[in-house]
């Protein structure tokens, strides 16, 4: 088959493009934030002793580690609305469904990152009279937060494709605008090509940044 | 004399494993004491209780002549807040060193009087070059330690643990995990610290270093202080039979007096 490429009609609705652009970062950026900061709670709840803290914890991560984002966001838009009493548009589903499934990844890789730090790094600290949480924020923190970073980064890459996810409850990000773009000029190659092009420029510095920070941290560990 | 150490019948339990069964224990001020026995005896742990790495199961803890801990109903009861105090008087020095990876070991030895005693910028810099310097490493103040040789790790962990000037300090095994070559460095430093007056309570499997420097010696089998004296009595001439047995198993390679 014959494919005349015509990027002229996609030149001509770059503003409905730039929209969804500008929706899609805002939305990730939102999730990362959201979920770096919850999950630091989440991951410290499940790594407590008291179990009234850590039970609900554990039951959150596993909730959302164990459903797809896509079911997340639909049942933040489509059920939860119907039994709470609050009015949820689009961006607060999405942002709600990513977020909380941040929030539980995160919250895993912070457990995972301070039980990763050898115990008698633990016992220093303490020995020379450190209390918990200065032995947390003064030696533990320090070296855990370093073996996290590449693991924090992958999931900002994971996390601006699975924006995308959003366009199913007609959030305005690229995906959305695509479809619309599409259906309105019958451009589909065109768009679709134009969207993909979007994402590779946007997230392929992101991977590239992400390589070499993994390889640093893996030199400077020896 | 003054006291720095008091035990008295100390236990420790870990589930059914019952470690220590009731040990009784002075170390003296300006005395080096010496822990021997196999392992597994609990030579470690009984440290650990002194700093309360672990809480023992029962007994009494005294440093410089003041009990460790609250009494409630016959039993002891440890608060967090009453053993933070405890443990910066008191200095440990591991078998695998421990030091902080992510700092240098000018930043590892101001560590403690940074953040737990919370002393001026300048105190700590002033304390972190004097006891780097004490461990003789002057040079080596802004390396990592994963830059240094395992002895000159210890060293800094030793200066770190000397940087709180410390009442007691302790040795757990601290050569035990260097190579041959190493451990010569790390002893004399220790020995040096011995001369000086500090007060030392040391687990080693060194007999040699235990001869030259110790004021005492323990010999712990099965939870108990099965025989202790002077270095003399204790390796020279025991009088119990298990130490005899423990100490042969030390000996039995041994060099002709050499000249080195
Ligand atoms: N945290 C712990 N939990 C459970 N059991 C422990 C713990 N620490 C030590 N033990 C047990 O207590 C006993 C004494 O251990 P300890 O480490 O004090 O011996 P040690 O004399 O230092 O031996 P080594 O010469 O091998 O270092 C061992 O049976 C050990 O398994
Ligand atoms: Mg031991």
């Amino acid at each position: 088959m014959e494919h005349t490429w015509d990027f002229s009609s996609i030149l001509a609705s770059r503003d409905l493009l730039l929209v969804g652009l500008g929706n899609t970062i805002r939305l990730g950026v939102l999730c990362l934030v959201v979920g770096l900061t919850a999950g630091l709670f989440v991951g410290a709840a499940r790594y407590s002793r008291n179990r009234l803290i850590n039970w609900p914890a554990t039951a959150f991560i596993e909730v959302f580690r164990n459903t797809p984002a896509l079911v997340q966001i639909m049942w933040f838009f489509f059920a939860f609305p119907i039994i709470s009493p609050f009015q949820i548009d689009a961006f607060t589903a999405a942002t709600l469904g990513l977020s909380l499934n941040t929030t539980a990844f995160c919250a895993e890789v912070y457990r995972g990152g301070i039980q990763s730090i050898h115990k008698g790094q633990w016992e220093a600290a303490k020995a020379i009279g450190m209390s918990y949480s200065q032995q947390m924020r003064r030696i533990i923190l320090p070296q855990a937060i370093a073996r996290m970073i590449p693991a924090f980064m992958n999931r900002a890459v994971e996390l601006m494709k699975m924006t995308s996810l959003a366009s199913v409850i007609a959030f305005g990000e690229l995906m959305h605008q695509a479809k619309a773009i599409s259906t309105y000029n019958f451009n589909p190659i065109e768009t679709y090509t134009v969207v993909a092009l979007i994402f590779f420029i946007m997230i392929y510095p992101m991977a590239m940044v992400v390589q070499r920070v993994e390889l640093h941290l893996r030199r400077s560990d020896q | 004399m003054t006291e720095v150490l008091r035990i008295e019948n100390l236990h420790k339990s870990f589930g059914a494993n019952h470690v220590l069964k009731g040990i009784d224990l002075v170390v003296e001020k300006g005395q080096a004491v010496v822990l021997i026995g196999a392992s597994g005896s609990g030579k470690s742990t009984l440290l650990r209780c002194v700093n309360f790495l672990e809480t023992p199961s029962d007994g009494r803890v005294w440093l410089d002549g003041t009990l460790v801990g609250h009494q409630s109903n016959g039993a002891m009861d440890y608060r967090e807040s009453d053993l933070i105090p405890i443990r910066s008087h008191v200095g440990m020095v591991f078998q695998h060193f421990n030091l902080f990876p992510h700092m240098t070991a000018r930043q590892n030895v101001m560590e403690g009087p940074r953040t737990v005693l919370r002393l001026s910028k300048a105190e700590c810099i002033e304390r972190g070059e004097k006891y780097l310097r004490k461990v003789g490493l002057a040079e080596k103040m802004d390396a990592y330690p994963s830059h240094l040789s395992g002895g000159q790790q210890q060293r800094v962990a030793i200066a770190r643990a000397l940087a709180m000037e410390p009442r007691l300090m302790l040795f757990d095994e601290a050569t035990s995990a260097l190579d041959p070559e190493l451990v010569g460095e790390v002893l004399q430093t220790m020995k040096d610290l011995a001369d000086e007056g500090m007060t030392m309570l040391i687990v080693t499997h060194e007999l040699g270093f235990a001869y030259s420097v110790s004021d005492k010696i323990l010999f712990l089998h099965q939870g108990l202080i099965h025989e202790q004296g002077t270095p003399d009595e204790i390796l020279v001439r025991p009088s119990q039979t298990r130490t005899r047995e423990f100490l042969r198993g030390h000996a039995t390679f041994r060099l002709p007096d050499a000249e080195f």
